[in-house]
């Protein structure tokens, strides 16, 4: 997948904004929407927050986990975790790149939680890489890992699937069964 | 050494292959032919030898045979890849061809293009409602339905949906629908303005 | 590569079987003499001993005839597996190949002695190498790889360039240039090509 697509997905994802005009309930293939009344939170798709935000039409309400203190102690457990640990959304990191670019002056302390999604984000791939290691190495024929989110699983999937293609045609060889090339 | 020459065929279609097409090496093509054809008659005489009492010619006749396998082998292999090419072409420069890759088709490589060209656009109209759907647009997930683009070069006149005409000369600029320039962005005759 | 033979128009997998190895020839081939550069017999006679790419030794040399025998050629010998598998990510797989792996794998037919040591060899080299390819693909962005690259067999080198796109993907994605309506890259190869063209005539 392209990442611009795993980020179409991510747009879908439910955000609080405080709307500045009214707009009756509407009713989308994905679901309803609405009413949007002036002055009070209501939920909304991200795609929509962003488009309304972008047209000075609402203010948007961060989500609770997009805060300093709750970003530092994810850090922390992802750092002493071995395994991954449970996001507090399932596109953490297309979420805050995208309400970071088009709403800075709705969240507070935007360069610091900027850092630390990606720090975060850093340390998971690290882990991710070493799993995809220690598993390449042993003979197991799969692998379970638990709370990866799709934008890192998409950037090592055509690198992880074409080496285990060329595993599998390895691996075939010392069981005796060796291809034969056409001729 | 026996397909060398279909050897070097490919290996000059893998340098190329990135860009664009090569020229259709018809030479090339017709030496390997008459390699094979060689190799055939030695073979049927070598044969025709055994039948009539000869010993010890299964070896050779081997050995050619495994040639021609192999020189059948690069020039499918050749054909095959320059096909493929052909198909992702109509997917990156649209269903109009620029005359200098037609040039270096040839005429059963123009035939089968057209036929793709065909097939697909009678797939497209077969799916999605009324209009059809033109797969070959939207490759990404579009963010706004309007965009600015400038022109890299002189395209003439071009009439919008809506009836306008815009003159796209080199350097101007213009805000149109995305699903109208976004192939014209592809060829590299817009530029997309972003901020 | 692949295990159901569906490479028989893969030019890679032909270009593979291209590489050569020691042969000997066991029964007299007539009138194909030629193929011996170092003789001026016009038969290949018993006993001769030249190289041969895989194709033609594979055609020759099966368990139904044995027109020639062969024998592995040196960097899949136990010389070179040691080698491997003391370090395996200091080789320079490229210069033993460009097709390391897939031609070690289509040698592993012949059914030598050596053959499962030579399948654990490859095996084991590709899982021992496999880290510092994934990281480096997915690394450096800035640094000099090509380093690295240089020692890579043609298949490790796609394997670092998938690695190496879905990096360049990510980094498009985070700095927003996905929303960029780019010409298409093979019309941009294409203009490169023809302006140098015309830049000779």
């Amino acid at each position: 997948m392209d990442p611009s697509e795993v980020e179409f997905l991510a747009e879908k994802e439910f955000v609080t904004v405080v709307p500045n005009f009214a707009l009756d309930k509407i009713y989308l293939i994905g679901g309803d929407i609405g009413p949007l009344t002036p002055g009070l939170p209501v939920q909304v798709p991200l795609w929509m927050a962003v488009n309304l935000k972008q047209g000075q039409k609402c203010r948007i309400v961060p989500p609770e986990w997009m805060d300093i203190d709750r970003l530092q102690d994810k850090k922390q457990e992802e750092t002493d975790s071995k395994f991954f640990t449970k996001m507090p959304c399932d596109h953490y990191i297309e979420v805050t790149q995208l309400l970071l670019k088009s709403a800075t002056d709705d969240i507070p302390h935007a360069d610091e939680i900027r850092t630390l999604v990606k720090d975060i984000w850093d340390l998971r791939i690290a882990k991710l890489r070493s799993s995809i290691d220690t598993f390449v190495k042993s003979d197991a024929t799969h692998a379970k890992l638990n709370f990866l989110t799709l934008m890192e699983l998409n950037t090592v999937r055509p690198f992880l699937t074409k080496a285990l293609d060329q595993m599998h045609v390895l691996r075939s060889n010392n069981n005796g069964r060796i291809q034969s090339t056409q001729e | 050494m026996l397909a060398e020459k279909a050897l070097d065929l490919l290996r000059e279609l893998q340098r190329t292959l990135d860009g664009s097409l090569p020229p259709y090496n018809e030479d090339g093509i017709r030496q390997i032919l008459e390699e094979m054809k060689a190799l055939f008659e030695q073979n049927q005489k070598d044969v025709s030898a055994t039948v009539a009492g000869e010993n010890g010619l299964f070896s050779g006749v081997q050995l050619r045979h495994s040639a021609l396998e192999r020189n059948k082998r690069c020039l499918l292999a050749y054909l095959y890849n320059r096909l493929e090419q052909i198909k992702k072409m109509r997917w990156e420069f649209g269903s109009v061809l620029p005359p200098e890759v037609k040039f270096n088709m040839c005429e059963q490589e123009v035939q089968w293009f057209s036929k793709y060209n065909k097939m697909l656009a009678n797939y497209m109209r077969s799916i999605g409602g009324e209009g059809g759907l033109d797969l070959t647009q939207d490759l990404k997930p579009p963010k706004t339905l309007y965009i600015e683009v400038r022109c890299l070069m002189d395209h003439g006149e071009f009439e919008t949906q809506d009836g306008n005409i815009l003159l796209l000369k080199k350097n101007s600029q213009h805000f149109m629908l995305r699903s109208e320039c976004e192939h014209l962005i592809r060829q590299g005759i817009l530029e997309h303005i972003v901020h | 590569m692949s295990i159901d033979g569906s490479n028989y128009f893969d030019i890679n997998d032909i270009l593979s079987t291209q590489q050569r190895l020691p042969c000997k020839v066991e029964m007299p081939i007539y009138r194909l003499g030629y193929l011996d550069s170092s003789s001026e017999s016009e038969h290949l006679q018993p006993g001769t001993k030249l190289e041969l790419p895989f194709w033609m030794a594979r055609a020759l040399c099966s368990r139904k005839r044995h027109i020639v025998s062969v024998d592995l050629p040196k960097q899949y010998k136990e010389g070179y597996r040691e080698i491997f598998s003391a370090d395996p990510t200091m080789v320079d797989l490229h210069k033993l190949g460009p097709y390391f792996y897939n031609y070690g794998s289509q040698l592993l037919q012949f059914e030598l002695p050596e053959t499962p040591d030579v399948a654990k060899s490859l095996l084991q080299t590709f899982q021992g190498r496999l880290r510092k390819i994934m990281d480096s693909s997915q690394n450096c962005f800035n640094e000099d790889t090509s380093k690295l690259v240089e020692k890579l067999d043609e298949s490790e080198r796609i394997l670092f360039k998938e690695g190496q796109q879905a990096l360049n993907d990510f980094q498009c994605w985070e700095t927003r240039k996905t929303e960029k309506l780019k010409t298409s890259e093979m019309v941009k190869n294409h203009r490169k090509r023809k302006r140098v063209v015309l830049e000779e005539t």
